[in-house]
């Protein structure tokens, strides 16, 4: 694998770096079974996991408590089942050990939906967990397989899977009709981004405020399960990411006829979020009048806000960032990118594309990042080791002051090094406490001004 | 039982000492089923540990595996790389093991920086042509990135399965790079509990890092323990005696002067046994066959036998005279502000005895606990560390004692039989039902917290702190719906879906 030559600015290009390798130092996702989160994410739905002993709590400590502190919810963390295999279900084969664990979870549980998840082990010594998942589906157990493989993919690839298994085993055919002003909504990954459920709330409140109707699916603000249900019903799915969740929209496409709208960037602030609101209404082909009065009421008190920051914004007497470096996956960094750009007018210091998403999508993000604005020149790195990250920041030249770095737990110490201000946005945020914040839409906007310019000015005197 | 380092692979706990995961009953007859220091270990007591009755169920949930403990010993080293030589999933535990870290250097006044873990990211055509290529590249990342004193390997799950030789590839950069390579046999299911994670990196460790031809420094003691406070620098002080603390925020060299010192302590013989008693058998550095330093008879009785070994006697009964003249008003005080409470202690096994030790100094009721495993012995055999019968002969029976790997769906019932006001806890998973039932919880990251004399006194001062968010907690029980069936929850026996083998 050949390094490609990383331009960040118009004006700077980053010297090559050694060849990449296989090595990733400081993790930035995670494999496939970390998706048992996205159905934890669903109220009152668990999973059952098939793996290993320790897979379930390190994906668990790792995604829901080391980021952001979110905790486990209803079904997460520790209350996940596990097979826990040991050696004879390596030898012997874990499908009676699995077909029991799933029994006693039906007794000892209580939920709408249960979702097995496989590891490493029963993927590599041919556990048939599909034909012991099928033995409860048919006595009508509401449970659905997902086989994720650490080796197989990521927890964002494992994301898809899990939707997929969901709407293939549990939702089903559907030839119904579809309820005009009706939207499924498949967006940031749940748990991995620090800020899903804040965010989250945030879309849905935006699209509400517009007419629409919405399954936002994950998160509290999902009616879980009976809204899953619905799916197929809605008049069409609203793709907003660069790429996770495209696929699960062609396939309802193909399942369902459902169309899709994908947006690939998730709004931050009142211009983007207003524009945003009124494609989505007009897609839909809603009346439009909602959206404006909702629009006019959103600017109202968000531009009343920004008022107050722009005397803060003009005047701060001791002197403020220039540039920023963003460091993340792709969805965050290419809302916070247009954001600081085109609504702070940030100079752009380096972006960081850190998940790994499929080859096919690269050069769609990278354009995406390329037309952010006609007036200033950006560009993608797909990094995914933080020592390589790492190794080309220290070794760019931002001017007269140090960056704003938005990235993760791991930019601490080169942070510190910098004396840069770090605002911790992504996996892994060990050193913030995320409940309801959010980042996008109006009130988001909002807040992430106050969170960085906090952080710049308390790391002041 | 002679510890084995010929082999690069660990004998599991299981193997070695007859650890159990499942057990429900009274912790006096839980020791006594031990035949540890109960009975003569000529009767009955075979080669490999003790066999005790334990009990299998269907259902549980997520343990933890000996690769994690492996990245919290081996990873957690500060002049060392660890490789996890896996699919990436293996690598969620840097994110944990680095708060861990960086938070251990805060407490120990370190320089705070990330670890340094590399994942080899396995994929799926590795687990068809194997995986070996890319751990030599990520050892040869490793050292450019790094210049280590030392590069751990952990194995994994799938790399066991498929079969890489690491050894062969640890041999071969081990010569090529001129310092030690070190593979960690860490299969998450090869052992049914995850302190032989604790074993393998000690294994290694004493294989191929803690130096052959020791110069003995008589006043070094070893500490095994993890990333807590330096308690034991002025402790040792007192004795003139100085610390070497071991295997977590340690350096290369740190380990590899272990055989040098003149004694091996710790803080829970879960965590130290293995090495202890290794440095004894091979490098004859004696370890302190003591009960724990927790509560005054243990704390007494540990600070004598390190005098004894190393011939300070006197300045040990002048220290332990003074230790407890300035501790006793406060935990006199103590004992009136904890009056009619409470507690439950649910954490590692040997550490659990400890605690209980100290709450019960502390005029602390503890009719249940909860221990993750329970090694019926330990490495070195020697009925002085038996901690269990010490707990029981010195402060009484624990009515409920209970063994389980961290299976929150029990603990609810546990919590049930007793009632308490309060738990402590040392792994994450049970407090947060505590706290949805209303139930506060002390967690003791600072493993040393409780420790010696003025732990008693810390504890005591914790618990009151704890106490007063109970209000918190039981707001929160009064709005918060479990996931567990009321069917479960009526279940009057935790261990009901459990049977004897």
């Amino acid at each position: 694998m050949q390094q490609t030559e990383t331009t960040v600015t118009g004006a700077r290009t980053f010297p090559p770096l050694g060849p990449k390798t296989n090595s990733i130092q400081q993790v930035r996702y995670v494999c496939a079974i970390g998706a048992m989160h996205s159905a934890s994410a669903i109220p009152w739905v668990i999973p059952i996991t098939h793996c290993g002993p320790g897979c379930a709590e390190k994906q668990f400590g790792s995604l829901a408590m080391c980021n952001g502190f979110q905790g486990g919810g209803y079904g997460g963390g520790a209350v996940v089942p596990s097979t826990n295999i040991s050696e004879s279900e390596v030898v012997f084969g874990g499908e009676n050990r699995l077909r029991e664990l799933i029994r006693a979870s039906l007794k000892i549980l209580d939920a709408e939906l249960f979702v097995v998840v496989t590891g490493c082990i029963p993927d590599l010594v041919g556990d048939d967990a599909a034909a012991v998942v099928r033995e409860f589906q048919d006595e009508g157990v509401p449970i659905v397989l997902a086989e994720t493989g650490g080796f197989k993919g990521t927890n964002f690839t494992g994301h898809e899977l899990i939707t997929r298994a969901i709407i293939d085993q549990y939702v089903g055919d559907y030839a119904g009709e579809r309820t005009p002003g009706v939207v499924n909504v498949w967006s940031l990954l749940p748990y991995h981004n620090t800020f899903w459920q804040g965010d989250l709330s945030e879309i849905k409140r935006v699209l509400e405020g517009g007419g629409l109707k919405v399954n936002i699916l994950f998160g509290h603000e999902s009616e879980g399960i009976p809204e899953w249900k619905r799916i197929p019903q809605a008049q069409f799915n609203l793709v907003l990411s660069p790429w996770l969740g495209v696929q699960t929209a062609q396939h309802l496409e193909n399942k369902y006829g459902q169309p899709f709208l994908h947006l690939p960037a998730i709004p931050i602030g009142a211009d983007e979020t207003s524009s945003f609101l009124r494609t989505v209404v007009k897609f839909a082909g809603i009346d439009p009048a909602p959206a404006e009065e909702f629009i006019r009421k959103e600017e109202l008190t968000y531009y009343h806000y920004l008022e107050g920051f722009g005397e803060f914004y003009s005047e701060y007497f001791w002197g403020m960032p220039a540039k920023f470096v963003v460091i993340g996956e792709s969805a965050y960094a290419l809302a916070l990118t247009r954001f600081l750009i085109n609504d702070l007018g940030l100079m752009p210091g380096g972006q960081f594309i850190t998940e790994n998403p499929p080859e096919e999508y690269h050069e769609a993000i990278r354009r995406e990042f390329q037309t952010i604005a006609s007036d200033v020149v950006t560009d993608v790195a797909f990094e995914e080791d933080s020592h390589r990250i790492h190794t080309l920041i220290r070794q760019s030249d931002f001017g007269q002051k140090p960056p704003i770095i938005l990235g993760t737990t791991w930019e601490r110490d080169l942070a510190k090094e910098m004396r840069s201000a770090i605002v911790e946005v992504g996996f892994p945020a060990s050193y913030e406490l995320v409940l309801s914040r959010t980042n996008v839409g109006y009130r988001g906007a909002i807040a992430l001004l106050e969170k960085i310019y906090t952080t710049v000015v308390s790391g002041t005197a | 039982m002679r510890i084995n380092l010929d082999t690069p692979v660990v004998e599991s706990r299981e193997q070695r000492l007859g650890t159990i995961i499942a057990w429900d009953g009274k912790a006096s007859e839980l020791s006594k089923q031990s035949e540890y220091a109960r009975k003569s270990c000529s009767s009955g007591c075979g080669e490999k540990g003790r066999r005790l009755c334990e009990m299998k169920g269907p259902f549980t949930q997520g343990s933890v595996c000996s690769e994690q403990m492996v990245e919290c010993q081996a990873g957690n080293i500060r002049d060392a790389v660890l490789i996890q030589h896996s699919p990436i999933g293996c690598g969620a535990g840097q994110v944990i093991y680095n708060s861990i870290y960086r938070n251990g250097l805060a407490m120990r006044n370190l320089p705070v920086e990330n670890l340094r873990l590399i994942s080899t990211n396995l994929k799926e055509q590795d687990m068809v042509f194997g995986g070996v290529d890319k751990l030599e590249q990520s050892i040869r990342d490793a050292w450019e990135r790094h210049h280590p004193k030392a590069i751990f390997i952990a194995t994994s799950c799938a790399t066991g399965i498929i079969g890489d030789d690491v050894d062969g590839s640890a041999r071969k950069l081990e010569g090529e790079l001129g310092i030690p390579v070190i593979p960690l046999h860490c299969e998450g299911f090869m052992s049914k509990h995850w302190s032989t994670g604790f074993d393998a990196t000690q294994h290694g460790i004493m294989r191929q890092i803690v130096r052959r031809n020791p110069t003995k420094q008589e006043d070094l003691v070893n500490v095994i323990n993890l990333w807590g406070t330096d308690v034991f620098t002025p402790m040792f002080k007192e004795l003139n005696l100085r610390v070497n603390f071991v295997v977590d925020l340690a350096t290369v060299e740190d380990l590899a002067q272990m055989s040098e010192a003149a004694a091996t302590v710790g803080f829970c013989h879960t965590l130290s046994s293995y090495l202890a008693a290794g440095l004894e058998q091979e490098f004859g550095v004696p370890e302190i066959k003591a009960p724990q330093p927790y509560g005054f008879p243990g704390t007494d009785a540990w600070l004598r036998e390190l005098a004894k070994v190393t011939h300070r006697e006197e300045l040990a009964e002048a220290y332990i005279a003074k230790e407890h003249a300035r501790v006793a008003p406060r935990i006199a005080e103590l004992r009136e502000l904890l009056k009619g409470k409470k507690g439950f202690v649910s954490t590692g096994s040997a550490y659990a005895h400890g605690i209980i030790a100290v709450l019960r100094e502390l005029g602390v009721e503890v009719d249940g606990s909860l221990v993750f495993h329970h090694d019926p012995i330990y490495d070195s055999e020697d009925p002085r560390q038996d901690t269990l019968a010490h707990l029981v002969d010195n402060y009484g029976d624990v009515p409920s004692f209970s063994v389980s790997n961290r299976q929150q769906y029990q603990f609810y019932g546990l919590l049930q039989r007793v009632k308490p006001d309060f738990i402590i806890i040392r792994h994450n998973g049970l407090a947060p039902l505590a706290s949805r039932l209303g139930i506060p919880a002390a967690p003791l990251g600072d493993e040393h917290h409780a420790l010696g004399y003025q732990g008693i006194i810390n504890l005591g001062e914790t618990i009151l702190e704890i106490l007063s968010h109970k209000k918190f907690h039981e707001d929160l029980a009064a709005h918060v719906t479990l996931p567990y069936k009321k069917w479960w929850l009526d279940q009057g026996d935790p261990f009901l879906l459990v049977k004897g083998e």
